[in-house]
């Protein structure tokens, strides 16, 4: 096994108390691996985006815990997390990615610009070349269709190199064509690039693109599956949901 | 449909309690005022009930003079005729009454009661129960050197029965054996002032002139009414003595009205400043409502949607303005209480002291404040309600509040229009067509200005951050925030840029003044050192006191100049009294004809500007008039061109000579004999004149600087009113504000997850705050200097010659809305550093 992007060990999430009391996560131990594409799946309300929000450090476990790269986030002061996912994690969600008055440029450079630092203005280049948006880089988000605010979105998770990159349904506003554009992007992002990607989908067709699924069901990992094709997953979807 | 308006809008308390805020604080100063001044009136309405309780009539000459800005001065009133008074059938007692200027001395030498303060009264004690003052402790004064004093005053002064106490008044400077303490009425002193007591004939040749005093109280035996005893008494009167009665209901009545004028013209002050503070919380309740009705676009056009029509929209914006003006300007109205007591203090702290007992609350003034604040929030309420209801159905299927400005064209159209007539009523103003066309302008321009707003906002915005843009991705996000909805920034811009445009002006007003009066002085005054008497409240320096100092042997020369009140040519005016034996070199007058220093006792010397457009030549006669009723024909001897300090006319201190009219210097200027040092000099002039209580000794610069900052008095004043102005306006940043990181907290949100830190976020909110104060600042003081140049110009002929810039004020005002703008931003940004990052991201 490849060493581990990030990593949840027997992370549980718990939501309010007594009878009301949820597990949204429960007991949940997972690696991502560097350099792949992982997919989760699984029915509404199974944990899928609980899981996501608490690896990349957005919200905080009840127990276990998680790890980005070598660092442990349950330690992590507020300034010290937000540093991480500055630099170590990237972000795509699935509508209102952008800062409505930033352009298509400033809103890829943000992560950067925050931090004050310039960035590898090469590989900056080359994602933008690899989203194709180069001609609208000057573009305010309203100036752009809901895809290409999407791959703006890709290429804002990519331009700071992070260890790894969360998705929750990037694809779930778009058309399967347009769709299917950004999760190509995505692919090569991992294929071509060597970056590292979660994303969390409701869509086989979807989940197809990546390396591996993971299946949770009732906030326990239900399964896996790698080397993914739309019928397999459709199959094991029926299969799950029984 | 109007339940349902109140229940979404009770849904939505923090709205309510934000928009409020303004209304509270505007409908605050109003009914603060409204309290204060009929708190006010009542004190004063008591206190002559109460001081005019055992009079039934009373004597007063009939020779007066009205003063220029209202009031009158009287002749006096011959203590001859007290004894025809005394002698009418149905006169119980009589006595004479004074009250002319008289200065207590303390114990350690400085005079009781300050400059600027109260007004230090002397006059009359005497054991007829028609007499004011009830004694406390001692007893009557009786002769020349006994004396009687106010209880506070004893108190203030460490005074006790049997001391020596030294006065000042008219006549000089005298000691007194203090013989007893009273009270005026039932209290221990009416509004702070002081009073030193005589008896009659003392305090006649003392305080006034000999023989004289300034009317007669007379106390019936209770066998006629008033007003036959009054018949009876005016009947007894010799009329060569020119004399009128009245009786004890006219003259409270009257003295009421006195009062009831000056209380007046200080409530229309306030009430002029609390009208600015309420017209600027309305463009704070317009703006409030054009945002949320913004932000409420999708469920406004969700209700369209589903079958509410354009009114029903419409009704529910209107019946949240109705619950927030009516709660809003009762909340306002507890507010005024404490105000009141505000404005108290604040009047106190620049010297006008006013006794207040029990706060005045009439229910009147708490409907007026309630319909008032009410129909202002409705009015503001009014276009964003409007618009509201234009929301098309399918806004609902849109994202986020957007905001359109009308049309841009007519706005232009009309805001040019709107400039152009402002701009051509301050021409016509400062071509001295009429003085209300500034007004007329100043309204144009402001307003233009505001209908200007929302098509500026975005490139002032943006001019305004490229500093901050410059530093940090931050920056230019906050930039960008102030910049992106131009009719918010615009709103939120107006109250502060009217608050700092009449900051800034007034305080280019006063800088001119400043400027125009040291120059006049350093011109005019060539003197070494001035002894100068309190400007406000009357009395001054005795007449003698200009002569004693000239025969001081370390003086070579001394001149008094004073200010009289005399009926010249039909009408009541001030005029420059000097001594021309002694002025020359002291008292320059900037001659166009004639000889200042051979100004005769018969003589006047007049304006040029005067002198030309009536037509008078030297040597034509004017008539004067003096208080007692002295006619006198005064010759022209020469004109002059005056510069703001000597008024129109100058007259010789002569002119006065054989009349029983009070004289007092304002002003002696000195000059030194060479050699003498300014120590001696200072104590040579210091033993005659403030060691005495008489004046303030100062060196030119002193005196020019002193004379020079009188201004900042009243400008200090207008500051603390506008104050409440620039609150509001501050309210307003605070509300717009924390309405926006409402609105924009799911940006924040996403902000926060790819990595924005919470001081970053706190320093984009602070940053938009201030790109939005120092805007309403820049574009306020760039106004204000306009305008300040306006009134100038206007106001040229009447002796405000040259513009000068308050840069000093100027710089304070950009770095206090530097300052404020960080301070509005404080609870705005911990809202926004504590958006829910998960929240703000999983609400779709
Ligand atoms: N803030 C919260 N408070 C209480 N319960 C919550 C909260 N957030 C999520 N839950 C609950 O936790 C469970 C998991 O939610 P989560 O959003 O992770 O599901 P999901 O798998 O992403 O679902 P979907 O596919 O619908 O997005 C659900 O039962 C949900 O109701
Ligand atoms: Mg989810």
């Amino acid at each position: 096994m490849t060493q581990a992007a990030a990593t949840a060990t027997a992370a549980s999430k718990i939501y309010g108390s007594g009878d009301s009391e949820v597990r949204a996560l429960d007991g949940v131990t997972i690696a991502f691996e560097k350099g792949k594409f992982t997919a989760i799946m699984g029915p509404s309300g199974s944990g899928k985006s609980t899981l996501m929000h608490c690896v990349a450090g957005l919200d905080s476990l009840t127990s276990g815990s998680v790890a980005i790269g070598d660092t442990q986030l349950e330690t992590l002061s507020d300034k010290e997390l937000t540093t991480l996912r500055r630099e170590q994690v990237g972000f795509i969600f699935q509508a209102f990615n952008l800062i409505p008055t930033l352009n298509a440029l400033e809103n890829i450079m943000l992560p950067l610009s925050l931090g004050g630092q310039e960035g590898d203005m090469q590989w900056i280049n080359t994602v933008i070349d690899t989203i194709g948006l180069r001609d609208r880089l000057e573009h305010r988000p309203s100036e752009l269709s809901g895809g290409q605010q999407q791959r703006v979105a890709v290429a804002r998770a990519l331009a700071s190199k992070p260890s790894v990159i969360f998705a929750d349904e990037p694809t779930g506003n778009l058309d399967s064509k347009t769709g299917g554009e950004v999760l190509g992007f995505m692919r090569r992002a991992v294929s071509d690039l060597g970056q590292t990607i979660v994303m969390v989908t409701h869509d086989a067709n979807a989940a197809s693109y990546s390396d591996r699924i993971v299946f949770l069901k009732d906030g326990k990992i239900a399964g896996e599956m790698t080397e993914p094709n739309p019928e397999k997953v459709l199959d094991y979807l029926k299969h799950l949901g029984e | 449909m109007f339940s349902l308006s109140l229940k979404m809008s009770l849904a939505r308390k923090g709205r309510l309690i934000l928009t409020s805020l303004a209304i509270i604080l505007g409908t605050g100063f109003l009914s603060g005022t409204f309290i204060f001044s009929d708190t006010l009136s009542r004190t004063f309405d008591r206190l002559f009930t109460d001081v005019f309780r055992d009079v039934d009539a009373y004597v007063r000459s009939t020779n007066f003079i009205e003063v220029p800005f209202g009031g009158e001065q009287r002749a006096g009133t011959p203590i001859e005729a007290l004894d025809s008074v005394l002698a009418v059938p149905g006169v119980k007692d009589a006595t004479g009454d004074i009250q002319a200027f008289a200065r207590i001395i303390g114990k350690d030498g400085t005079p009781l009661g300050s400059d600027n303060g109260p007004p230090t009264f002397g006059g009359i004690a005497s054991a007829s129960v028609a007499g004011l003052w009830n004694i406390e402790d001692g007893r009557l004064p009786n002769g020349p050197s006994e004396m009687v004093m106010d209880r506070s005053s004893a108190e203030k002064g460490d005074f006790v029965v049997g001391d020596t106490v030294r006065v000042n008044a008219q006549s000089g400077s005298r000691e007194f054996t203090l013989v007893g303490i009273a009270n005026y009425g039932d209290i221990s002193s009416p509004g702070g002032a002081t009073f030193a007591l005589f008896d009659q004939q003392t305090a006649s040749e003392f305080l006034l002139k000999p023989g004289f005093v300034d009317a007669f109280l007379i106390q019936g035996d209770g066998t006629m009414t008033q007003e036959e005893l009054a018949t009876a008494v005016n009947a007894a009167l010799n009329p060569t003595l020119k004399l009128e009665t009245l009786t004890g209901a006219q003259i409270a009545e009257e003295t009421k009205d006195q009062i009831g004028a000056v209380v007046g013209f200080l409530s229309t002050f306030l009430t002029i400043f609390s009208l600015i503070a309420l017209g600027i919380g309305c463009f704070v309740i317009y703006n409030v409502f054009s945002i949320t009705t913004a932000q409420r676009l999708r469920e406004n056009a969700l209700m369209r949607a589903i079958g509410a029509s354009r009114k029903q929209v419409t009704t529910t914006v209107i019946v949240e303005a109705l619950i927030i003006g009516v709660l809003g300007s009762i909340l306002g109205f507890v507010v005024g209480i404490g105000l009141s007591r505000g404005l108290s203090a604040l009047l106190a702290a620049f010297g006008v002291d006013i006794p207040t007992s029990g706060l005045a609350i009439r229910g009147p003034r708490i409907a007026t404040t309630i319909i008032v604040g009410t129909l202002v929030t409705l009015f503001s309420a009014v276009f964003p309600a409007l618009r509201a209801g234009r929301v098309p159905p399918l806004a609902a299927m849109r994202d986020t509040a957007f905001e359109r400005i009308g049309s841009r064209k007519f706005r232009f159209v009309i805001g040019a229009v709107i400039a152009v007539i402002g701009v051509a009523a301050h021409v016509a103003a400062a071509a001295g067509v009429n003085d209300w066309l500034l007004g007329v302008g100043v309204v144009c321009v402001f307003a233009a200005v505001i209908i200007y707003g929302p098509l500026i906002a975005k490139p002032v915005a943006l001019m305004l951050g490229a500093p901050l843009a410059r530093r940090s991705v931050t920056g230019a996000m906050a930039r960008q925030n102030a910049a992106r909805n131009p009719r918010r920034t615009a709103g939120t811009v107006a109250p502060v840029l009217i608050g700092v445009a009449l900051v800034t002006a007034f305080s280019a007003f006063a800088a001119s003044v400043r400027s125009e009066i040291r120059s006049v002085i350093g011109d005019q005054f060539g003197g070494d050192y001035a002894i100068s008497a309190p400007q406000n409240g009357f009395g001054g320096l005795p007449i003698a006191l200009s002569d004693e100092v000239a025969a001081l042997p370390e003086v070579q020369q001394a001149t008094g100049l004073g200010f009289g009140t005399v009926e010249l040519d039909g009408e009541g005016r001030f005029v420059t009294v000097i001594n021309p034996a002694t002025a020359s070199g002291l008292v320059d007058l900037n001659m166009v004809q004639g000889d200042q220093s051979k100004l005769s006792a018969n003589g006047v010397v007049v304006s040029n500007n005067r002198a030309t457009t009536e037509g008078w030549n030297l040597g034509d006669t004017l008539e004067m008039k003096f208080v007692d009723g002295t006619v006198k024909d005064l010759v022209i001897e020469g004109t002059f061109i005056p510069n703001g300090f000597f008024g129109s006319y100058v007259i010789n201190r002569e002119a006065f000579a054989g009349t029983t009219n009070s004289l007092f210097d304002s002003i002696i200027y000195v000059v030194m004999k060479d050699g003498v040092s300014e120590e001696d000099a200072r104590a040579a002039l210091g033993a005659v004149s403030e060691q005495r209580g008489l004046g303030t000794l100062q060196s030119r610069e002193e005196f020019i600087d002193a004379q020079a900052d009188q201004i900042n008095q009243i400008l200090g004043l207008i500051y603390g009113l506008l104050a409440l102005s620039i609150v509001i306006a501050v309210v307003g940043i605070v509300i717009t504000l924390l309405l926006s990181v409402f609105e924009r907290r799911r940006e924040i949100g996403l902000l926060r997850a790819v990595g924005m830190t919470r001081s970053q976020v706190r320093f984009t909110v602070v940053g938009e705050s201030v790109i939005t104060s120092m805007f309403g600042a820049v574009v306020g003081v760039v106004l204000g200097i306009g305008e300040g140049l306006a009134l100038i110009g206007t106001l040229a002929d009447d002796g405000i010659a040259a513009f000068s810039l308050p840069l000093g004020s100027t710089i304070v005002i950009l770095i206090l809305a530097f300052i404020i703008g960080v301070i509005a931003a404080v609870y705005p940004a911990r809202r926004a550093t504590r958006v829910d990052i998960m929240q703000a991201i999983s609400t779709t």
